[in-house]
Order: structure tokens, then sequence, then C-alpha cells
């Protein structure tokens, strides 16, 4: 090989490696911009009139238990600090804020705030507390379509508590995983978001947001009335309500064909 | 065998005259049967009633034929694949089940209602009289067998043979206790001697079998991805179930550790005041990593998955027999039939930032056994 090829192929060598390096950081760069997950902490970018009315309602209807400036009253409601848009959204539209009593667990009931009331006491929340935020997308488009991956997820992650098909079940002292009939969407992934009370936090990196739409693609596909092929779930609670009506059932029919049998003809 | 036979039973030239009606009448007769009444239920043939009945009877037979061809044809055409709600075939398949239970049903429900249509409109409704037979055998006929009995032990020579009789006593005893060892023995079983680890129900699948090996706490996606568990994944107040994951496990491995019942581990991060009021276990002290600890998902009680964590409450509940164990004092029992704590698994975060085990649990995963002392 003489000495001028060889210096050629060096500089080729490092022309190649060079493109290779800047290309690479590009990759990096990239694929930093887009697959990082945007920080979650508080971010101030709500429209400052939403959040001056949600004050207002704030002031009028939650501060007495969660006072003046979020950080809660003793005995009466715990701080608001840190817990997000997600939070205060699941607690009022589903009702269970503002409070009536004081008890193992605020139920669910007829909403006391507009859906306008409920977005304005979340952004003020949201404005000065932080925490988590509510997903982009909103209704139907938060629901997967692969409920069956989906109902493994929720098998593993929420059926313990709320059943298999999202009937619910008892807890300690009192308190209780609600059913899921019923349910919107939203509430459903600002539950998973936020823990609401008793309930686990499951964080976007826990469960990606794909898993938590397959995962409300399967509570749609068990609840409201879903996933009753036989006309009536009977409880949805599994082979106790579904035995005893089998054995009632069978034993008055049988009762009667045997009366049936022994009659003249 | 009766002993009062009637006086009167035909010769055989008699019994060869006979009709069908008179031999039915004599056999009856013979058992100390008496037929009172015996209509046949259409005297008057070709009636349209009869007909009627016939074909009423022949329509649940059809019918049943019928429904068993609707069965058939249903249980192999009809779409029986999950179709979500609200989506198209929806409908055709929710009335899956029902159908295949509505013909199938429908078939044995109609035989059974020709054969006893058939049952109550064919075959004459007879009344028949039965002489009953008091009392045991007679006098006689006891004296006779007890003596017969008793003649035959005396002929055998058994009673003066006791070499005879011992030999027999030992072939029959070795015989009966085989025979009542084998179903007994089934009972007697090496209670290790189906665990996957050497020292058996000492050992979970967490166990380190190579020196240096990690052992990553891996979740389920619902998919084929490998998610192992990093610390970040997990918000204040969160709890989420993991199994065993080492690099070198495949696709099989991974679905044998899903289903070995005491891989499942709790991983419950605290919220951070209530990570500063926890009381560690003795010996235990550094198992956790920050607020996140690792406690086995199965109860102590009976072995039932305890996953019903509630992140305010620190309360881990079983659903079983409401045990409840306290997430912030190493999860001892404080109510409920559990007396022993939830074992912790030892974590820690690799260079790399994923939760690995240092370890297997240092005390049994689940409830009680013989050779445990408490």
């Amino acid at each position: 090989m003489t000495k001028k090829l060889r210096a050629r192929t060096k500089l080729r060598r490092r022309v190649a490696g060079a493109l290779a390096l800047g290309f690479a950081l590009i990759g990096v760069g990239a694929g930093y911009a887009v697959l990082v997950p945007q920080p979650q902490t508080a971010q101030a970018q709500q429209d400052p009139a939403i959040v001056r009315e949600g004050e207002q309602i704030f002031n009028n209807t939650c501060i007495s238990c969660h006072g003046k400036n979020l950080e809660g009253v003793k005995d009466r409601g715990p701080s608001l600090v840190g817990i997000g848009e997600a939070n205060v959204y699941f607690q009022t539209s589903t009702g269970r804020m503002p409070a009536v009593v004081q008890g193992a667990q605020a139920p669910e009931k007829p909403r006391v705030l507009s859906p306008e009331e409920v977005d304005a006491v979340a952004a003020y929340v949201q404005a000065n507390g932080g925490g988590v935020e509510m997903p982009a997308e909103k209704g139907a488009a938060l629901r997967g379509d692969d409920p069956a991956r989906g109902g493994e997820l929720f098998r593993f992650n929420c059926a313990s508590c709320h059943n298999f098909t999202g009937r619910g079940g008892a807890l300690s002292s009192g308190k209780e995983a609600p059913s899921l009939d019923g349910a919107t969407e939203d509430e459903i992934y600002a539950a998973m978001l936020s823990g609401p009370q008793n309930m686990p936090r499951f964080s976007e990196r826990q469960l990606s947001p794909e898993e938590k739409k397959d995962i409300i693609a399967y509570v749609k596909s068990v609840t409201d009335g879903n996933n009753n092929p036989g006309g009536s779930p009977i409880g949805g609670l599994g082979p106790q309500s579904e035995g005893f009506i089998a054995f009632v059932v069978g034993i008055v029919a049988l009762l009667g064909v045997t009366l049936w049998i022994g009659a003249k003809a | 065998m009766s002993t009062d036979k009637p006086e009167d039973l035909p010769s055989e030239e008699e019994l060869a005259q006979m009709s069908r009606d008179e031999l039915v009448k004599l056999g009856s007769k013979l058992d100390g049967v008496e037929l009172v009444e015996y209509p046949d239920p259409w005297p008057v043939k070709g009636t349209r009633a009869e007909k009627r009945a016939e074909r009423q009877v022949a329509f649940w037979f059809a019918l049943s034929g019928l429904a068993g061809l609707a069965f058939t044809v249903a249980f192999i055409w009809w779409p029986a694949k999950y179709v979500a709600p609200g989506k198209d075939g929806d409908l055709m398949y929710s009335l899956y089940t029902p159908v295949i239970g509505a013909t199938l049903g429908l078939t044995i429900l109609a035989l059974g209602i020709g054969v006893l249509q058939y049952t109550r409109k064919f075959i004459p409704h007879e009344l028949a009289v039965q002489q009953r037979h008091d009392g045991g055998s007679n006098e006689l006929d006891k004296a006779t067998i007890l003596a017969n009995l008793a003649d035959a032990g005396n002929r055998s020579t058994i009673a003066r043979r006791p070499m005879i009789k011992r030999s027999l006593l030992f072939g029959g005893g070795v015989l009966g206790l085989t025979l009542t060892a084998l179903p007994l023995g089934g009972l007697l079983r090496n209670p290790h001697a189906q665990s996957a680890n050497a020292a058996g129900l000492l050992h979970t699948p967490w166990q380190h079998t190579k020196k240096g090996e990690k052992v990553y706490l891996r979740r389920v996606t619902g998919n084929d991805e490998i998610s192992k568990v990093r610390p970040e994944d997990m918000d204040a107040g969160a709890m989420e179930t993991v199994f065993p994951y080492r690099d070198t496990d495949t696709h099989e491995d991974w679905e044998h550790v899903l289903h070995v019942g005491d891989s499942p581990v709790m991983l419950i991060r605290l919220r951070p005041q209530d990570g500063a009021r926890v009381i560690k276990h003795e010996g235990q002290e550094d198992f956790n990593y920050g607020d996140v600890y690792a406690y086995t998902k199965i109860c102590s009680h009976l072995g039932c998955p305890t996953s019903l964590f509630e992140q305010r409450s620190n309360r881990i509940l079983c659903p079983c027999h409401q045990s409840q164990f306290d997430a912030l004092q190493y999860a001892k029992p404080v109510f409920g039939p559990a007396t022993r704590k939830l074992a912790q698994l030892p974590i820690t975060v690799d260079e790399d930032g994923y939760f690995i085990s240092t370890g297997d649990f240092i005390e049994p995963v689940g409830p009680a056994y013989w050779e445990r002392k408490s």
C-alpha cells in the first residue's frame, strides 16, 4: 500500500467519525426533546381571570376546612398544597367535595359545583399549590382500544379493592372502595393520577397514559350494565350470589316438575 | 323363594295354550299381585283425540331435535370471541352464552317433556294390589340353615389346625395392611419436594442463585415490554406489584415466576410525612430504600393476596379475613387473625438507577407450616 493511499483512508476515517458523532449528538438531543416528560411542577400558566374566579369559589366553599392559603385546618381538612388539579377535579366533580360531615371517608353525592366552577377551583389550586395536572385529552379520547390488556392491568393494580368488574368493596374501619359504575373517563383518569382519599397513586411512569387508557376501556366495558350476557349480574360478586340464585331457582323448578310428573294426566 | 305357592299351577299343555293376557295375569298372581284396574287409555283406536296426543308427543321430540341442531350450529359458528361494548358485533357476541345455553337447555327439556308426555298419554295407569309378606323366615328354615353352616365349619376341621389358622392370619393380615397403606401412604409427602428451591418453603424466586447476580423488580405491563421499576416511577403514596427478574431470564422464566405463589411483592412508597414516622424491625433496618418498602403480597395468615393498600392510613388489608398490617411498623399485624408480620424484601438501587433486591426474604413467606416455630 502506498503512503498517499494510507493518508487518504485516514482522512476519510476522520471525516466519517466526525459525521457519525455529529449525527449521534443531534439524535440524542432530538430524542431528549421528544422523550423526556415535562416536569410535574407548579406552572401558573392558567388564565388569571379563571384563577381569580376560582379563588372566589374557594373562599366561599372550601376555605373553612382547607384554610386561607391551602394549608389545611387542623382536625377539619388536609392541606391542598401539592395535590394538583387532578385531585380537585375528581373530588368536586364526583360531589365528594365540598364535604357535608367528617367521616371515615367523604361519600359520593350529587355535585355541588358546576363544571365551570370545578375547572376554576382546580385552576386556582393548581396555580397556588401545584401538583398533578389533568391530561390534555378529555372524555372518550381517554378510552384506549385494548380492553383485554386493560383488564390484565386492572386485575394487577385495581381489582384487589374495586373487585374484578369494578363493583367496589370494603376497606378498613368503615372505609370503602367505591363501585366504578357511572364514573366518567376523566374521573377514572384523575383518580388514578391523584389517588383520592386512601387510593394509591399511579403516576404516568408507573402506569403509562396508554396503560391508563386501556384500563379505562376495560372499566367501561364491564360497568354501567355492560358485560351482562345473562341479563343481570346478580351483584357481580362472583359465585356466592350466582350459586344462591341457581340453588333457589333450580330447587323450585325441580319441585314444579316433580309435581307435574306426579299429577294425574 | 316363596313357600306359599298356589296349588293350581298350570300343566305344560295348559301353559302352551294360554294367551299373552292370561300369562301376564298368571305372572302377577304368582308374585302375589292382582291387577284391579288396567284400562287401555285409547279404547277406541284412531280417534281425533288420540291423533292429537300423538302429534303432541312428536312435537316435543321434534323440537328437541331442532334445538339440538341449533345448538350445534351456534356452538360452532356463533361469534364467541370477545368484542368490547360499543364495537361492531358486540350484540352478537353478548348473545353467545344465552344462545348456546337456551338451545342446549331446550334440547334436554323438550326431550324430557316428550318422554313424560308419552308416559302420561299412552302408558296405561294400572291399579294393582300386592300381598304383603309378614315377618322373617319360618322356624324350620332358620333351624336347618344354622345346622348346615355349623356342619360346613366342623367338617373343614379348621378349628383344630392352629398352624393353618395362624399362617392364614399372617397372610391375610399383611394383605390387609398393604391395602390400607396404599390410600393412606399417598397422604404422607415431603412438603418441600415440589419447591423450586433447595430449601423449599424457606426460599422464594427472589433467592439469589449465583454470586453477584442482579435480581430486578419488574412490573406487569400486559404485553412483552420489560419494565423494570425505578424509584422515580412511583409517586408518594403509590403501591405496585412487582416480580423478580434477571436479565438472563427468558419469556418462559418470566411466565413461570408470575405463577409461583410466593413471588409477588408489594412495592410501597410512603408519603414523606409518613416515612418519617416509620418504625423498622430489628435486623431489617436497611431493607428499605428511602420511603420505598417492599413487603410480600402473601398474607401471613392463610396466604391470600394482601394488596389492599390504603395510602393515607398506611394500612395493608387482606380481603379474605380482614387482617390488617401497618406499613409504618414493619407491616406488623394490627387487626384480624394474622399473627406474624409480612416478610420484608431487602431492596436497593443499582448504578443504573433500577431497583434490585439485595437478597431473598430472611423469613418464610406466607402462612405457617409444621416446622415453623411461630
